[in-house]
This record gives structure tokens, sequence and C-alpha cells, in this order.
């Protein structure tokens, strides 16, 4: 009965914890795989795919690797429950660099999601698409940016500025001119948050582009305190870097106050305003550390690197900033703005935007308002420990610079017992470093607390931060001294119950004190060298017992007591030498060799006694130090000793030049080392570096003072379009933040008065974005601007235009009609076309299916086929096995003398297992299914024999798995393999697909956008088409046929496709081809997806031809690669 | 840019990783810290150069947060946000533990990705997320094991993305208008080995929980804002009016955050004293602490407690108080909560504490951390003059509490 009881009460206990979790995903977590996983992914209910999904996190956040999921949780994208859509996200984003063959598989989902209605929707497509990363689709998504970077959400707006950076690490070298271009765009944006994210993208793609900060600077300014914080913290940084690159460092601020001197001590006739600086600078001498802040100013511009690789100081010198690198900073207004606006920002809430907005001050602000940052600086010092620690590491140098900055808040720097040791000790050093007269009583009270804290390593920095106090304010010295007397006493009466190592840490730190206090002025702590010495006989710390030893020896000639009593003092030592520990008897023999030296008179001979003694003691020592120091000495000394005591032999030197030696090695006069290094590293407030103390990859320091000239703010003729958008912007800005009517003043102060530019501005804040893209379209489709032109609605098209987008930004219709209008391909709908229809006439070209002639390639040369020729070329033949089938036609010749029999080919990979799911690249869901069944070679038929001469043909049926890579194939003959390479030609990846014009310009507008691409290039092949017949009285007409004909028959002659139309203008000039028009439609043999190409022509009926090149389709891989092709053989050259 | 994101438990355990960015960060880093931080103990600090990466460390309530960055970044920003998501997971899940987390790690994932894109902070505003995830609530849970559809994401944009007022739900609506306005504040003080008042100031929040309809125009202003020795404000608080007129002038967020918040320094005394004594010799050390009221605020202290470390050369400690509960805990903390000081006494903590066998007597000394509570009044003396609504809606309710706390508040011995 009992046991059954025990089971129930620990079921409830269960349950009653289960309660608990009732509801939440903990079982997932817990047993994440306790279920199949892959039956639950192509489960057709949601709340199944999405615990599935779940189950997979948490194997993500065990550490597990479940990248095995991949293929199927990549077909749950198109799930159009939002939860599984980031579910899937969450997982694809993880793995997919790890499978980017499968992630290619989610793209056309984001294509499909990219034009959803649903901003969020739109959003995460985009941030997913450029979150997998793959160089294929780079193309793609930098089309996906540079659409989002116009969408009438703010919110998609942003995340394409976040997709910049994204795309920029993929390194594409061909990109980084559109990436710029959209940063700009983005940069210029009136909303706030997409600025802030945009300043993110500019600091990680092309932080050196300062020309595009230089446009929109004011505005920049103007909307940081509305910025996001975050955006606030980078932005803040490319604008303080910016005013240094366009105007220089500012004259009055902290950073120049120094250099001005430097060079006004080099060059006598520097300016009036220079010697009022050099005078105010003394003035202030007492409140800023010169030297340190020269060092400091220096290592923000230079980098600390850089500054300290100058071996010599006279190099460093040489790194002079001339006057004409300075600007005021009460007359240069861009400074004044940037000071202006950045002030408030020390109000912010967070810690990171009030350090970046003070260190903005720190380097900029005249220096008599540089002290509003201190009170933001030290309030931040309540955030989070973390915080607490890096702010304190910048104020560290602040403080070290101006420490007068700091001094009146000592308070804030005192110490709570709960603050973690680096704080202390951070803390400490701040408080040494900036106490005055006023303070440092106060600070002392503080200090004798922190020696009677439990943690010793805390107690042992206080007693340093003594020293380093008494060193600034030399007052204190006595009470100082006094009260490490104090302690030192103290702390051996403990000392002597050996409670531990850290109680002796705090002991020899305050000999130490006192050591580097008496350094500074030996004469007047005599007494206290003698308190000290008096105090060996307690001391049994050896490090403490050493240092006191050795101050014996150092000051052994001091004064008038301590001579007196160093024979009773080397005594002692000598008497205790051999229970004394290591470092302590090394000083005790140096200690006796620095009394020898400096002795006279009658004590002399007591000290040589007491010497050979030691070194005989010390010969003997088990310790090889020890003994090889006593060789040493002896060696050294025995000038001193052979004067007079006979033991000591010869020696190689002579006497004179040993008692030289000796003097120099042990003689009073050394150089004080400074206390702190000069090699200290400083990188710039708030920076990574700084609290790392080395330069973090990516640290840039300051760009070099007016290294920015205004010339490089005039735009490259590339980036024209940017331009036009930012002059806009004066009159968008002026209608976003204040009254209409100020919009129009603005827009006639404009230098820009084309039409452009009143179209683009009468459209709002919108206007930059529809010029941008109808400048775009200028290179990219030519034919509507051909249209355009002449067309007496031109304006009114625009403004129409524009003015739907400013509806745009208020209705949420916004999105059909941006959708509909799909800025990127800008043909403003089917009027355009009827226009285009009704103004060209259409032409047929019949007989151009004759005189196709496929490209026929070499498979195998008969140099390496023993005289076996194969060549092969594509076909147009559409298989009846499998539509993933493509015909390929070989031919086999033999250019041997024998005979070659059994000639057959096969694949390569036949026996191999088929990974469908490793090979599969541009299929999609659908075929992927009944992709096994599929061989990659369908079986040919052999050739028994082919005579010397003789040429056969087969068909082939091939599976290409990929559309780029070659299929590898083994022909057999005569027995032997030979490997043999099958290239894919995309061109025959499609069947063509019959349809009416009508058909295709229905199919065409659905397959805008995204699914959308264009290429141009040049066409030449029709010029030796029309010199061949150039003799003949050629009439206009032929010579457009001409042209048709030429680049119809390259068309047909590279792809499997079906010509739909000709186009041609009604044009009234004669030798003009552009406007002309061709239309191919075609099916992708795998899914059946049509694919439509569009070629427009533009330029002189006998000059190269441009021409634009459209494909749509909506498997956005394959249609960019097919576009890629036919660009390839269009230029390409014929060879006839 | 930050690259990942650690979830670790207190025992080390990495309970979730984010990765952020295409350059993934292996967990065997989290090893490498873990290593550290123990042999390290009080002297680690929060930003460290491990052999690959930078490492930014947040620990909120035992859960480490920890971020990977290789270049350089803003330290600041990094721990700042390592906080934010601290703060909204914990305001999310109720508080931090290792269930909690485990529990609801796909709602940790979710926000983590709101939160944060390619390793730049994204949507950080509590009032949003709130609006993207849903935060799992009783409700919730039920109706996801009654239905078995749980889905906590929102399937819209929240408005708030794309106004000008990025912190605020677009146009909540409510039957009752409430805005309730707290003053919140904490006394930082150290009193010194003899007994002097060497610091003390305050620093205290402005926390308002507003329930308005539309898109309120609020103005507050204080009686005496001179006190005030610097201030942050909540992104909503316009600049311009409190730098002519020290007036905060903001459109709230819907719910609660925190306005405002301030210091006033130099304080001159504090609502109750603390006296310890300690005096030691042969090897024992006799502890006798007072506590009573020193300034009465006029409102009951309540919550009163003294907390402090024995010291390491200690062997056993018998302390015993006439009030409230001694408790010596497992790391040496000796920890008395008082609760209210009576009327009839002043509440005493005696007993000895016995040295180790060598030590004669005790030469470092414990430092006292005082806690304590008064509902009702705002120490620092901070008054709020008025507020006022630009157009004031039907049923409008006005509140205003105020609460003083100790925050760092030492008494050394």
């Amino acid at each position: 009965m009992f046991p059954q009881f025990g089971a129930t009460a620990e079921s409830l206990s269960k349950a009653s914890t289960m309660v608990f979790r009732i509801g939440t995903d903990a079982h997932l977590y817990d047993d994440p795989d306790d279920v199949s996983i892959a039956p639950l992914l192509d489960s057709k209910f949601d709340s199944e795919k999405c615990e599935a999904l779940k189950r997979l996190l948490a194997l993500i956040a065990q550490g597990f690797d479940v990248s095995n999921f991949f293929p199927q949780v990549v077909k749950n994208v198109a799930s159009q429950s939002l939860e599984v859509k980031k579910l899937v996200y969450l997982y694809l984003l993880h793995y997919a660099e790890k499978r980017p063959n499968e992630a290619l598989l989610s793209i056309n989902c984001f294509q499909k999601d990219l034009g959803d209605p649903n901003p969020l929707v739109r959003a995460w497509a985009l941030r997913t698409m450029a979150g997998i990363r793959l160089h294929v689709i780079a193309p793609l998504v930098l089309v996906a940016v540079g659409k989002c970077a116009r969408d009438p959400s703010v919110y998609v707006r942003k995340c394409a500025a976040n997709a910049l950076p994204k795309l920029h690490d993929l390194r594409q070298e061909e990109h980084t001119s559109s990436i710029e271009e959209i940063v700009g765009i983005l940069l210029n944006d009136h909303s706030p948050a997409v600025v802030g994210a945009a300043a993110a993208a500019f600091a990680s793609v092309c932080p050196y582009n300062l020309s595009l900060i230089g446009r929109n600077y004011r505005k920049l300014c103007e909307i940081l305190p509305d910025v996001e914080e975050w955006g606030q913290i980078v932005l803040i940084g490319i604008l303080l870097r910016y005013v240094i690159a366009r105007h220089g460092l500012v004259k009055e601020s902290i950073m120049c106050s120094l250099q001005c001197t430097d060079s006004s001590h080099s060059e006598k006739n520097s300016s009036d305003v220079d010697f009022g600086l050099v005078k105010e600078s003394r003035d202030m001498s007492g409140t800023c550390d010169s030297e340190f802040v020269n060092m400091v100013s220096r290592c923000y511009i230079e980098g600390p690197d850089e500054y300290l690789s100058r071996s010599s100081y006279a190099n460093r010198v040489s790194f002079e900033l001339n006057g004409a690198q300075f600007t005021s900073g009460k007359s240069n207004d861009d400074v004044k703005i940037l000071l202006c606006c950045t002030s408030p920002l020390l109000w912010s809430n967070n810690s990171a935007v009030v350090l970046a907005a003070a260190s903005v001050h720190w380097v900029m602000a005249p220096k008599e308002d540089v002290k509003r940052i201190i009170k933001p600086l030290l309030f931040i010092l309540r955030s989070s420990n973390a915080s607490k620690y890096v702010v304190l590491c910048n104020i560290q140098v602040f403080a070290k610079a101006m420490p007068s900055l700091f001094a009146p808040y000592y308070e804030d720097f005192f110490i709570y017992s709960s603050e973690s040791y680096q704080i202390k000790a951070l803390k400490l050093e701040i408080l040494s470093s900036i106490t005055i007269d006023s303070s440092i009583s106060s600070i002392f009270k503080e200090f004798q607390d922190y020696i009677r804290d439990p943690d010793r390593r805390f107690a042992a920095d206080t007693v340093a931060a003594i020293g380093q106090c008494v060193q600034r304010l030399p007052k204190m010295t006595h009470i100082c001294v006094d009260g490490l007397l104090a302690l030192i006493r103290k702390e051996f009466l403990t000392n002597d119950f050996g409670s531990g190592d850290q109680e002796a840490g705090v002991l020899v730190q305050a000999i130490m004190s006192i050591k580097s206090i008496i350094k500074q002025d030996p004469p007047s702590h005599e007494k206290v060298i003698i308190q000290l010495v008096r105090s060996l006989d307690s001391i049994k710390v050896p490090a403490a017992r050493a240092m006191i030893i050795w101050m014996v020896g150092e000051y052994s000639s001091l004064g008038v007591i301590i001579p007196r009593m160093l024979t009773t003092v080397l005594k002692y030592l000598a008497w205790c030498f051999t229970s004394e520990s290591l470092e302590t008897k090394l000083q005790i023999l140096n200690t006796a060799s620095k009394v020898l030296l400096g002795a006279t008179g009658e004590d002399l001979w007591t000290f040589k006694k007491v010497f050979s003694y030691l070194v005989e003691l010390a010969e003997c020592d088990l310790n090889y130090d020890v003994r090889d120091r006593a060789h040493f000495l002896k060696k050294l000394q025995s000038c001193n000793l052979v004067s007079r005591g006979p033991e000591e032999g010869t020696n190689g030197l002579p006497e004179k030049d040993l008692h030289v030696v000796a003097e120099y090695i042990f003689g009073r006069q050394r150089r004080d080392v400074k206390a702190e290094s000069i090699n200290y590293r400083f990188y710039l407030p708030g920076s990574l570096s700084q609290i790392v103390l080395h330069a973090a990859p990516g640290y840039e320091p300051l760009p070099k003072p007016c290294s920015l000239l205004p010339d490089d703010l005039n735009v490259p003729e590339g980036t024209c379009s940017i331009k036009k958008g930012a002059a806009d912007y004066g009159g968008t800005d002026g209608y976003g933040t204040s009254s209409g009517s100020s919009d129009d003043e603005e827009e006639s102060a404009s230098a820009y008065g084309s039409q452009r530019s009143i179209t683009g501005s009468s459209g709002g804040s919108r206007g930059d974005d529809s010029e941008f893209t109808s400048e775009g379209n200028d290179n990219v489709d030519p034919l509507i601007q051909i249209s355009d032109i002449g067309n007496a609605s031109e304006n009114e098209n625009g403004v129409s235009q524009s003015s739907t987008n400013l509806v745009e930004l208020m209705s949420n219709r916004a999105l059909e009609s941006w959708l509909d209008e799909q800025p990127g391909s800008s043909n403003p709908g089917i009027s355009e076309q009827s226009k285009v229809r009704k103004s060209s006439a259409r032409i047929s070209i019949g007989d151009v299916g004759r005189r196709v002639k496929p490209k026929s390639y070499s498979l195998l040369d008969p140099a390496n086929g023993n005289g076996l020729k194969v060549d092969y070329s594509f076909s147009s033949e559409i298989s009846s096995i499998s539509h993933l089938l493509v015909c390929i036609e070989v031919f086999f010749k033999n250019c041997s003398s024998e005979t070659v029999t059994e000639i057959t080919l096969v694949d390569e990979e036949s026996n191999r297992a088929l990974d469908s799911a490793d090979q599969a690249s541009v299929v999609d869901e659908s075929s992927l299914l009944s992709y096994d069944n599929v061989p990659t070679l369908v079986p040919m038929e052999e050739i028994a024999s082919l005579e010397p001469g003789q040429t056969t043909s087969r068909i082939l049926q091939v599976r290409f798995h990929h559309h780029l890579l070659p299929l590898k194939l083994a022909l057999f003959c005569d027995g032997k393999k030979l490997p043999v390479k099958l290239r894919p030609d995309i061109g025959y990846f499609v069947k063509p697909l019959p349809m009416d014009v009508e058909v295709f310009m229905d199919k065409e507008s659905h397959l805008r956008g995204m699914f959308e691409y264009t290429r141009s290039c040049t066409f030449t092949d029709h010029i030796e088409e029309l010199n061949k017949e150039s003799g003949d009285s050629l009439l206009i007409k032929d010579k457009f046929l001409a042209i048709c004909e030429s680049l119809a028959l390259k068309m047909l002659s590279n792809a499997n496709l079906c010509l739909v139309s000709v186009d041609m203008p009604v044009a009234t000039n004669l030798d003009d081809a552009s406007g002309l028009r061709l239309r191919f439609s075609c099916e992708i043999l795998s899914s059946l997806i049509p694919c439509l190409i569009t070629i427009t022509v533009e330029g002189k009926c006998s000059d190269p031809l441009n021409l634009s090149i459209k494909v749509n389709c909506e498997q956005t891989v394959f249609g960019l690669n097919l576009l890629n092709r036919i660009v390839n053989f269009l230029v390409e050259c014929v060879l006839f | 840019m930050l690259q990942c994101i650690f979830l670790l438990s207190d025992s080390g355990e990495v309970m979730l990783e984010k990765q952020l960015t295409g350059h993934r960060v292996d967990r065997s880093i989290c090893d490498w810290f873990w290593d550290q931080s123990i042999s390290q103990g009080d002297s680690f600090k929060p930003v460290i150069a491990s052999p690959t990466h930078y490492l930014f460390q947040v620990v909120q309530e035992g859960i480490t947060f920890l971020a990977c960055t290789q270049v350089e970044m803003p330290p600041l920003m990094g721990i700042e946000f390592l906080c934010r998501v601290a703060d909204v997971l914990s305001e999310y899940l109720g508080g931090l533990n290792e269930d909690v987390i485990k529990d609801n790690f796909v709602i940790v994932y979710e926000l983590l990705d709101e939160m944060i894109d390619n390793g730049f902070p994204l949507t950080t505003e509590p009032n949003i997320l709130r609006e993207m995830i849903a935060p799992p609530n009783i409700v919730s849970k039920v109706l996801s094991v009654v239905t078995g559809n749980s889905s906590n994401v929102s399937d819209t944009l929240p408005g708030a993305t794309g106004s000008c007022v990025p912190w605020r739900a677009a146009d909540p609506k409510y039957a009752n208008n409430e805005v309730y306005v707290d003053l919140v504040e904490e006394m930082d003080a150290v009193i010194n080995r003899d007994g002097v008042l060497v610091k003390c100031e305050i620093y205290g929040e402005v926390q308002v929980n507003s329930h308005l309809s539309g898109l309120p125009d609020l103005t507050l202003s204080f009686a005496n804002p001179s006190i005030l020795d610097d201030v942050r404000f909540h992104p909503c608080v316009r600049f311009r009016p409190w730098e002519s007129h020290q007036l905060l002038s903001f459109v709230p967020p819907d719910g609660e955050f925190k306005l405002m918040s301030y210091r006033v320094k130099k304080l001159k005394s504090t609502p109750i004293y603390v006296k310890p004594q300690l005096t030691s010799d042969a090897g024992k050390c006799r502890v006798n602490v007072l506590v009573g009221i020193k300034n009465d605020p006029g409102k009951t202290i309540d919550s009163i407690t003294l907390q402090f470390q024995l010291p390491p050369c200690i062997l056993s400690a018998d302390l015993t108080s006439n009030h409230g509960t001694v408790n010596i805990l497992s790391n040496k903390i000796c920890s008395w909560s008082i609760g209210r000081i009576p009327k009839d006494k002043a509440p005493s903590l005696t007993g000895t504490l016995v040295l180790e066998t060598e030590l004669e007597r005790l030469h470092v000394f414990p430092t006292f951390r005082v806690g304590f509570r008064i509902m009702g009044v705002a120490l620092s003396g901070l008054q709020i003059d008025k507020l006022d609504l630009k157009t004031v809606p039907n049923r409008l309710y006005k509140g205003f509490r105020a609460l003083t706390r100790a925050g760092e508040f030492e008494v050394r011995s």
C-alpha cells in the first residue's frame, strides 16, 4: 500500500510541475527528438509543421546539427501560416550557407513574398533572402533590395538598409557601386528609422565614401535626434569623421590646444590667434596634462600603431598639423550644428548613445564646453555592471588627459564594496589621477577605509594609489608616509601569524609606495628610511625585506644618521644572510657592495670584512644565482679589497678601470624611469579597441584632417541621379518639416530647374525615388524614352505617376499600385504599350526558320580519340520520355584509317547512387518528386562499327543536373573508355511555346518586378549582312528586315525559342533602328514554366546596335542565367 | 557588428545559440568563456578578447548573455543591446531563469530574430515587439492546449514601425483613460567607519503607466526641477521644452515605461541609521549593530534588511538579534531581516565571531549593506507639479505615487 501511495505522490508532484509548464514548449526543448520529425514536416497541418520546426529549433539551440532536414524544411517556406514561415526562416538562416543548393529552392517563394501586400511578409522575405548569402542569388537580392529601398513601408525600407551589409559581405566587386547607390538613397530617406539603418549600412559598406555624407550632412544632423538609438550611435561616429575629414580639427578644442603650441614654437611668425591660444593653454596648464593630451590626439588621428612605430622622437614631431588643418568651432557652421545636435543626446536613455555623443564633444567641442559631457558620463555609470566598466575605461583616459574636468566629481568614484574588482581598480586609478588639494583629504579618508576592506588585493591597490596621489600632490607627503608606516607596523603585527599571501601583497605595496615617495625627494625622508630599517627585524615578507635592503644601499650616504648605522645594519644582514630567501640574498650582496663603494674612513675596513664574509657565504650558496652574483661582485670589488686585503689575487683588468665599472654599475646617478610608460595606446573613445587595448580588426582612427576636399563632394558623373535626388531633397525636406509654402521657395532656389526636378519635388518626398527610377530607365529600357519623346503626355505622365506616389504614403492602396507599377521596369502600364503598338508596325520574317543552323560543339577530338571525332549540337526536338531530358544530336565521324567498333556513350556516374537532393538546383518541388526515376542519360543505341571516313549520328537524351555545370560522360570505343564532358546550353533547356502577341503581353504583365531581369549589350552581326548587300540599292525597309533577320537567326540558332512578333517603329528617321522590338517565348523543359524574352534595339542601322534584353520568368535563377547566356551569344561574333 | 548570441545557464550550459551573420561562431567559445570566468572569478572583465572573438557579457538573474564579434564596434552598443534583450525576455517570461528560457525557447528565438538583424539591432521597442510576438500568458497557454493552435506570431506589421512615434502602438482605444505617474527612487549612500555620511544621493525614475486613447500629448512639470543634477530621457521626450522650461513634453508609449531617470546629489541625511561596533581581541570579535530611525520620513519604513559578508578569517559566528531574523548563508553572508522598526525598542544584532586560531584580532572589517523601502515618499524631495493633456478625453484618471528604497546603501565598520 505504501509504495503505491509513494508512486501517486511522485506522479502528483510531477503533475504540479507540469501545470506550470503547460502550454509552453518545455516538452519540445526537453525531448526534441522523441518523435520522428520528418513526417511532421510533411504534414498538411500547420500545427504539426510548427511542432516539427520547433523541435528542430530546440535541437539547434542545443547545438545539434539538423541540417539533414533541410530539403523538407525548405518546402514549407511556401506555407501561408506566418508562424510556420517565421520558424522556417529561423531554420533556413541557420543552415543556408551549409546547403546552398537546396537554399536556392526557396528563392522563388521569397520572390513571391516580396510582392505580398503585407509589409511584414515582404520584410521577412527580404531579410531571409539576403541572409542566406549565396553568391548565385546576389544579383537577385540586389534587385530586391533596390526595390524595397523604395517600398512605401518604413519597416521594409529599414530592412532593405540592413540587407546591404549582407550583400556587401559576399564581396562581389561588380555590385559595389549599386550597393553604395542604394545606401545613398536610403541615407536620404525622410524617415529617421530608415536613416539610422542606412547609417549602419554605410559604416559597414562604404565608410570612406564620405562624399555621400557631405551631400546630406545638414539633413543628417537635423534628423539625428529622431533617429533610433542604435542608428544614432553609428551616425554620430560617421558625422564626426566627416567633419574632421572636411574641416579638420577645431582650434579651440582640447585635441588642438597643444598642437598649436607646438607649431608656434616651431614657427615664430604664427598668427595672433595662435598666440592667444598659446596663452590660454598656458593659463590652463595646470588643468590638462599637455604631453598626454598631445599623445592622445595624435593617436586618435593616426592610430597608435602608426604613431608609435615612428621610433625616434624627431620623427614624431615631424607630423605636424599646419594651421590650415584647423577650423574654428565658433565660426564653422558644420561643426556648430554637429555639436548642437549631439548635445541633447547626452540625455539619452541609451548609454552607448551618451558615450558616442560625449566623444564627439571630447574631440570637437571648444575647451570650455567640454565640461557638459561630465555629468552625463557620470550618470551612465549607474547602469549595468558591464557598461559601468566600459564607461570607466573611457573616463580613465579623459580624466588623465584633463583631470580638472573630473576633479570636482571625485565622490562619484568612491567605491562600493559590492562592485567587482575590475571596477574598483579603475575607480582607484581615476581617483588617484584627479585628486587636487581640496579633495585630497576626503579621498584619503576613503582610502583609509578601503585599506581595511576584506578584499586584500583591493587594499593593496589602494596603497599603490596613495603612492600615486602623493606624487601628484607633494604637500600631502608627510601625512601619507606616516599613514603608510603605521600600516606597515600594523601589517607586520598581523603578518607574524601568516595570514596569507594577500596580506603580504599589501605590505609589499606599502613599501613600494613609500619607496616611490622617497625617490622624489630622498633627503627629506631620511627618518622614514631609518624607521623602515628598524622594522626589518619584524618584517618577514622576502619581497618587502629585499626592498628595504635595497633602500639601505641606495641611500647609504644620505644625511648623517644613516651612514652611522650602516655598520650595524650590515652586520645584522650578514648575520641573517643564510636564512634569507633568494631575492633578499641578492639584495644584501648588492647593498654590501654599494656601501663598500661609497665608504670612507674607518668604516671601510669593517665593510670590507663584512663584504668578504658575505661573498664567502654566498659562494657556497645552494642557488647558482647567488653564487654567480658573489663571483661577479668579488671580481668587481677586487680593487677595493686588494688595496689592503691580501686575500685577493691578480686579475686581468687594471684596478682603476674596475673601479670605474663598479662605480658605473652601482653609482647613484641613474636616470628616473618614468612610472607611466610613454608608449600608452589610445583609441577613439567608445571603441572596442580602447577597451581591449589593441586595434581590433576594422578599427579606423579618425580621418586625416581636411583630407576630404570640397572638390570630392562634386559628384562623379556616374551617380548623377543621386545627386539630383539629393538636390531635390532640399525641397522635400522643407516639405516635411515646415509648411508647404516654403517648398516652392526652395524649389525655385534649387539649381535644378529642369522639368524633371519639378516633377520630382511636386511628388513630395517620394519624388526623388520616382525620379531615380526614370533616370535608371534611360539605360535600361530605351524604348520608353523613344516613345516618350515627342509625346505630349510626358509631363502629365510623370506628374500622375508621382502624385500616386504621394497617395501611397498614406494609403494602403499604395502597395497595389506599387506592385502594378513596378518601378524597376518602369513601364507605366498598358497605356504605354498601346502607344507603342499604335506607333509601330508589325513585320514578319517567315523564312528565318530555314536558315537556323544549330551550333555544334566538339565532344571528342580525333587526336584524343584514336581518330574518332565526336561533335554534338543541341537539337530542338523534345524528348518523349521525360520533360527533364534535353535532346542532343551527336555526330560520330571516323577520321582514322581503321574501323572503330562498339561505340557507345554512357553516364560516368551512372553507377553512383542518385542523390537528387544534392544535385537538384534548378528544379522546383514538383519535379523533385519525379526526379529519381529519370536517368541522367537515356541509353544510346550502340554503333556497332564505323568505317574510316564514315559519319553517323545519334540522338542523345540527357538530363543535366545543373544548367551551368558540364556533365561527365564516358565514351566507349574499341573497348576503351574515354572521359568526355558534355557542356549544357541553357538555351536548349527550354522548348518553344507558340503564343499570340496579346497572350505574350498578358503573360508579361503578370511577370513583372522580381521576375523581370534586363541586361544590355551591343550587336554587330547585321553590319556584315548589310555590307554584303551594300552594293544594291537597298530600301530602308529592307535594312530593318536584315537587322531583324540576323537577330532572329542568332537567337533561334542558339536557343530553342519561338519567335512571337517583330515590332518595327514607324520611324521618321529612316536610318534609325531604335524601337525595333523582337519577342520570343519559350517554356522551361523541366517545370513547364513560361519564359518570355523581349529584345529592344536602339541605334543607327549601320552602326553597332544597342540591344536591351529583357527576360520575364518566374524561375528567377533560371531566368537570370538564360539572360546571361543570351547576352553572351548575341555579343559573340559569327564566324561564317 | 554582433555575430552570435549565446544564452548560458548559471552552470555554464549553453541553452540557446542564435547566429546572426554568415560568419558562424562555434559554440566551443562558450566553454572557453566559462573556464575563464571560473578561473578569474571576481576580476573577470565584461569585455574580453578571446583567441578568436571579442566577447561581451551581461549577467542578469543568473543567466549569462554572451555576444561575440570579430570586428570593431562600440562595446557599449553590444552591452546595452544585451541588457535590452535581457529586459525584454524577463518582461515576456516574468523573470529569468534556466527553466523559463528553455520552456519558451521558441519565443526567445522569435524575439531575438526581431530584435537584431545581421548583427545590428532592428526592433528593440518593447511595445512594438509585444505586438509582433505575443507574450505567453495563461490564456494563450490554455488556448494552445485546448485548440492545439499556438501561434504567437502576429500576421500584421505593427503600425508603430512606420509612424513618427515608433514607441507608440497605433491608436489604442480605452473606455477609461488612465495615466499613472510613479516616482521610484533609490538611495545610494556611504557611511564611513567614523559614522560620517560620505556620500548620499538619489537615483530616481519617473515611471509612467498610460492607458490613453488616440495620440495623447502630455506635459509633466515639476515643482522643483532645479534639484535635479542630471537627467536621461525616454526617446519620446522632446528636448526643446526641457531645455527652455524644464517641462517634460511627450507622446507616451502605451502601457508601462520609464519616462526619465534622474539624479539628485548631496543629500544631507538618511532615513535610518545603522551603527555597527566591532571589537576584537583574544581571537574573538564582538559584534553589535544598532538600527533605528534617524529622520522620520513621515511614512513607515519597511522591509529593512542588513547584509554583510563575514571576513574570510572567521571560523564560526554566533549572532542573535532582539528583533527580526538572522541567517548565515553558505557563502558566509550574514543576513538580518528586520522588517519594520518597532516602536518600543531599537533592533540590535549582537554576537561573537571566532577567528582563525593564530589570529589575535580582526584587522579587516565587513561592510554592511542596508535595504529598506518607504512607500509614499520621494526622499529626494522632487515634486510633481502637474500633468496636462493637450486634448483631455472624457473620463480621465490621473494618479501619482512615490516610493523610495535603498540602492547601494553601505555602512562601513
